[in-house]
């Protein structure tokens, strides 16, 4: 017995060193002190010695168990210790490899302007509001003031449904402009709302005209609001934006459903003394507004005398095209995932 | 539209105010500037020149040679073509190094063998008129070397109006208006046209007959003897005509051209002698008639045409274009000139329906103030006799009017007007504003009754609150300072259905890399048989923009399946989504709409095709996920395959079709799309699946769910592999009802992880595999339930017609 222990002391410290990782190693010591290991054969074994030799070879097998684990610990330290040099060495890794590549999804840009805007104007207690896409003739223009032989109503134009013999004439909506009376006929004064969507035109397509775009209209009705109001709401969204307050100035405009009408005008916000996007006049024209027609208040079941309100119609899909640096409207619309790619969730 | 600051001044006083000043002020209160343009820069170079020395050019006839001072360091040798250069002229001349307008540069050339440093200029080198008979003759007392621009004081700015913005003023299609404009902006004083006539005593012997009273409210004749025949028109109208992009004909036309230039108001002068009687009619065209306009083409009349009739045709086309059989010529004597005022819309249709939209037409298209009419005859009289004393003016004109309407009166309440534009005026300012710019205000009571001048009642100043824009113009809206609003924010009302389409887009696009998108709503026609659908299944436009896409789409996917289509050449897979509405008609009522949420995931072929990793699972799963998004467990779902009850989309596979439904609501569908419908959008070795979301429906049925929170077992799970060999026309939904059954409340959960079919197993049947999580939450589970748990399932096994093999 002491031989076999011997012979376990002198093959197990060599195993160990022997042992070139910690696998191997584990290997050695499961061989040698796990619950079937070797030398936990034999310890088990002690019991049927002699009393007399018990203590003495007892004592020579927990020596050489002592010695095994002080082996084993030794030399699991200095692997770990080469491993993480190693490790730190970094042999034979490259660095600049790429990563990998994780799911890219997008949303559109014109929609992902929309729904900053929606937050924005939520958070100052507008509605969020909506009307159908094929109008009717009285909600596009007669309840909007735009005169029974306007121009903007014929087919060159407006796109007309195709609708029965007698029944009131239909067309794709011209502008969110319709919601206005829309929404005031749903929830009444006073009222704050906006409503963002797709409008046509009969238009034939080109780099910045296409038949299908998108706009955001805004209306606020109350007793005693005008002007300064209408200003403030403005500001507010081309803050929204472009993440910035921008300079802004209102010059006089014309449209049949508001009076007085106007045209505002931002500071480029891409450059500083001219440049293509403003045609070198530091200023760009982004949207029109005014002072709700007292016509268009009627038409909604108002009384003119007793409420006052603004309203003002931002081009989504310009506002897109200005932000991003679009250069063609076609790509607004045609799913292209070269063009979708681009823009992130 | 051009407008001339020369001109301008001619009316209002403009000294030491800048272009750029005119062109803010303008922008700023009255209509939009697009650019400024410095009349005369094309000539600039150009300078005053005398022929000291001129001889016949040796080797040609026509030519002459010319020694010509122009103030220069020596004076250069010129070759002329013209036939009236001669020795002592005060020409135009353009030294060599100099530009000409048309992008000319002079250089040093070779003539017939003569050296020439320079051009003798003639007129329409210059684009100062038409006139290129021979070259320009400047006074004896010309200065030598000054340029032409300075000396002849032709240098001059062009403001570029913004159309569009002029539609509703009818009074700013002339520089009259614009003077007025000005002098109210700058309160400078507002020069009276020059109209004044000497008018003979005798009467016309011309009628007038408005027999189309709607169509025309004012109609002018008058017959003028030129005492002479047409002619250029003088340097000084040729070159304000010519700076305003003006293309001159001759000075009868010239003139007509110059005076709506001038006011807005078109005038036409007919050839006297052409016209059969003198008895001029304005009516409605006839059925079947027609006229040749100026421009020689042959234009078929309809009746809601105008025209201008004499006693035998039509001689124009009201307020479009005048008749070639009565035009103007080189060797008319006697003139007719007319002045009216046509209906805007009548005109606007005629000249749309015939492409004739002119400078005439898209004035008439504004509804101009009937009061022009005589004025601009006036103007055109005063201007001719000026420069041809030789004419005559035969009778007073014979004018045929509507009674002159009363003036507008509207009140005005200053108190509201500063309320509304958010500005402190006093009465005062509002009242000497509106006088400015010709309203005549007369205290009433609080407040002041408005008299609206004739040229703003058209159309455009017809209500109270038309005179707060006035004044708030006036003031300047740039002076406007922005407030918030003062009533306080309450809780907006919410529209479910975009909250909904807005979670479920964003869980697309962060969680299933799905691109949102935006499509057409249009649909062409060929799409009707494609889905196998009549026409009258769809809305339809009356006037597409392309005459074959007239329908309008009932749900997103076939744009959707067009926009995939279209990516296939770059993306071999890829999953597009877009929130969308789509209508469908309704007999007598308005059509019916509803929101989509439309998905389309394209791959390759190869693909299985069917299963997690088929296209068709993968709508599946993601649609499971899109409910749990929203708070519905996939187990409160009911997904089933299409049955008799269940009308499949169009677009669906027949068999691969899933119809999605929450507590008895319908909410869409997820398919595989149909193999032949892929075949005619040309997928190739792409195939296609689709999810289809009823928006309106989904947030009825999701209203108020919020997923519950359950307490996790503190107790381990055991996890059980079983795999079942079955008849293969067992589905996997059966087998799956099967399993929770035999688990009971014990099985929490249950993943498909493997179908096998071949070798091994019998044929007709095949292998599922599935990983059963057993737990409870109250103890750990012993191996006795385990055993339990593999007999029931090995009893299901047999009762599904199978076996359980491990
Ligand atoms: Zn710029």
């Amino acid at each position: 017995m002491r031989d076999r222990l011997e012979a376990l002391r002198r093959d197990g410290l060599a195993a160990v060193s022997e042992s070139q990782d910690l696998d191997t190693l584990y290997g050695v010591e499961s061989r040698l002190l796990g619950r079937t290991g070797a030398l936990t054969a034999e310890l088990k074994g002690l019991g049927k010695l002699s009393p007399e030799d018990r203590p003495v070879v007892g004592k020579l097998a927990n020596e050489i168990k002592q010695a095994l684990q002080g082996a084993l610990d030794e030399r699991r330290t200095a692997i770990e210790s080469a491993e993480l040099a190693a490790d730190l060495a970094g042999e034979g890794l490259d660095p600049s490899l790429p990563g990998s590549n994780a799911p890219k999804g997008g949303v559109h840009p014109v929609l992902a302007i929309a729904r900053e805007l929606e937050d924005l104007f939520s958070s100052m207690g507008y509605v969020v509001w909506d009307g159908p896409e094929i109008e009717t003739e009285v909600h596009n223009f007669d309840a909007l003031n735009i005169p029974p032989d306007h121009p903007a109503r014929e087919g060159h134009d407006t796109i007309w449904m195709d609708v029965e013999e007698g029944s009131a004439r239909r067309c794709l909506r011209t502008h969110t402009s319709p919601v206005q009376v829309r929404a005031l006929r749903e929830f009444g004064a006073p009222l704050r709302v906006i409503a963002p969507g797709r409008v046509f035109r009969q238009e034939a397509q080109d780099a910045t005209h296409d038949h299908t775009f998108h706009q955001m209209e805004g209306l606020v009705v109350d007793k005693g609001v005008g002007v300064p109001h209408m200003l403030h709401a403005m500001n507010s969204l081309l803050e929204g934006v472009f993440g910035r307050k921008l300079e802004t100035r209102l010059r006089p405009g014309f449209f049949p459903f508001v009076e007085p009408g106007f045209e505002l005008d931002a500071r480029c916000p891409f450059c500083k003394d001219g440049c293509k996007v403003c045609k070198g006049s530091t200023w760009i024209e982004l949207m029109p507004g005014g002072l709700v027609h007292p016509n268009v208040l009627i038409a909604a079941g108002l009384d003119p005398e007793e409420y006052s309100g603004f309203a003002f119609g931002l081009g989504l899909s310009r506002i897109a095209m200005l932000r991003y640096g679009i250069n063609d409207i076609r790509w607004m619309m045609g799913g292209d995932l070269r063009f979708l790619e681009q823009f992130q969730a | 539209m051009k407008i001339s600051l020369n001109w301008i001044g001619d009316f209002v006083d403009l000294s030491g105010v800048s272009a750029e000043k005119v062109s803010n002020l303008l922008s700023l209160h009255t209509a939009e500037v697009e650019g400024i343009e410095v009349y005369g820069e094309a000539i600039q170079d150009v300078v005053v020149g005398h022929v000291v020395a001129c001889g016949q050019h040796p080797d040609a006839e026509k030519l002459s040679v010319t020694e010509v001072d122009f103030g220069g360091e020596e004076n250069v040798a010129v070759v002329c073509g013209a036939p009236n250069v001669r020795v002592g002229l005060k020409i135009a001349f353009a030294p060599v190094g100099s530009s000409l307008p048309g992008d000319l540069k002079i250089k040093k050339a070779k003539l017939r063998g003569q050296e020439s440093r320079g051009m003798i200029c003639s007129e329409r080198e210059l684009e100062m008129s038409e006139e290129h008979d021979g070259i320009m003759e400047l006074p004896e007392d010309a200065p030598i070397g000054v340029p032409l621009i300075d000396y002849l004081e032709l240098r001059d700015h062009i403001l570029e109006l913004d159309n569009k913005s002029l539609t509703h003023r009818p009074d700013l299609w002339g520089h009259y208006g614009f003077a007025r404009e000005l002098s109210a902006l700058l309160q400078r004083t507002l020069k009276p046209l020059p109209i004044d006539v000497a008018w003979p005593e005798a009467k016309s012997a011309w009628s007038v007959q408005r027999t189309d009273a709607e169509g025309c409210a004012v109609y002018s004749a008058l017959e003028i003897e030129l005492g002479g025949a047409p002619r250029n028109s003088n340097p000084f109208i040729s070159r304000r005509l010519l700076a305003v992009g003006q293309r001159l004909v001759n000075d009868v036309v010239d003139l007509s051209n110059y005076v709506m230039l001038e006011i807005g108001q078109p005038t036409h002068a007919f050839d006297a002698s052409t016209i059969s009687g003198k008895a001029i009619e304005v009516r409605a065209a006839q059925e079947g008639e027609s006229i040749v306009t100026l421009d020689g083409v042959d234009r078929a009349l309809i009746p809601e045409d105008l025209v201008i009739a004499d006693a035998k045709q039509a001689i124009a086309l009201a307020g479009v274009m005048g008749g070639k059989h009565t035009e103007v010529s080189d060797t008319t004597e006697r003139i007719v000139l007319e002045a009216a005022a046509f209906h805007a819309t009548r005109v606007r249709r005629t000249a749309h329906r015939l492409a004739l939209r002119s400078e005439a037409s898209s004035r008439f298209e504004k509804t101009l103030d009937p009061a022009y009419a005589a004025e601009a005859t006036a103007r055109f009289c005063h201007l001719l006799l000026q420069d041809r004393p030789e004419a005559k003016i035969l009778g007073v004109p014979s004018i045929s009017a509507e009674p002159v309407a009363d003036s507008i009166q509207l009140p005005l309440d200053p108190v509201k007007t500063s309320k509304l534009l958010g500005i402190s005026l006093r009465e005062e300012e509002m009242v000497s504003m509106l006088e400015g710019i010709g309203f005549s205000p007369v205290k009433k009571g609080e407040g002041y009754l408005v008299k609206v001048p004739s040229w703003r009642s058209t159309k455009d100043v017809t209500l109270p609150i038309d005179l707060v824009e006035e004044v708030g113009r006036m003031f300047g809206y740039d002076r406007i300072v922005p407030a918030a609003l003062e009533a306080p924010v309450e809780v907006p009302v919410q529209q479910p259905q975009r909250l909904l389409a807005r979670k479920l887009v964003n869980r697309l696009v962060l969680a299933h890399a799905a691109h949102e998108t935006q499509s057409y709503s249009f649909l062409d026609c060929a799409w009707a048989e494609r889905l196998g659908r009549k026409i009258s299944d769809f809305e339809r436009l009356d006037n597409p923009v392309l005459a074959e896409v007239s329908l309008i789409r009932r749900d997103p996917i076939p744009s959707l399946l067009e926009q995939a289509a279209g990516n296939l050449n770059e993306f071999g897979q890829g999953r597009l989504c877009e929130v969308a509405k789509g209508y469908e008609p309704q007999a007598g009522i308005e059509p019916l709409e509803r929101r989509w949420l439309g998905v389309v995931e394209w791959g390759e072929k190869s693909l299985p095709k069917q299963g997690q990793e088929s296209l068709f699972g993968r709508m599946r799963g993601l649609g499971e996920d899109l409910m749990r998004s929203v708070g519905v467990a996939k187990e409160q779902l009911s997904i089933q395959p299409q049955n008799a009850e269940l009308t499949a989309p169009d677009w669906a596979h027949p068999v691969q079709t899933l119809h999605w439904s929450l507590g008895g609501q319908p909410l869409g569908w997820s398919t595989r799309v149909h193999p032949q419908l892929l075949r005619e959008l040309d997928f190739g070795a792409h195939d296609c699946s689709i999810l289809l979301f009823d928006l309106e429906a989904l947030s009825v049925a999701t209203q108020d769910r919020h997923p519950s929170f359950e307490t996790p077992s503190r107790f381990p799970g055991i996890k059980v592999d079983v795999a079942l060999a079955l008849p293969d026309d067992k589905s996997y939904a059966e087998v799956e009802i099967a399993l929770k059954k035999a688990g009971g409340k014990l099985l929490d959960s249950l993943e498909l992880f493997d179908v096998y079919t071949g070798e091994g197993m019998a044929d007709g049947q095949r292998s599922l595999a599935f990983r059963c999580l057993l737990r409870a939450a109250d103890r750990t589970l012993s191996d006795k339930e385990e055993q339990k748990f593999l007999r029931k399932v090995d009893f299901a096994a047999i009762e599904l017609g199978g076996n359980l093999r491990s």
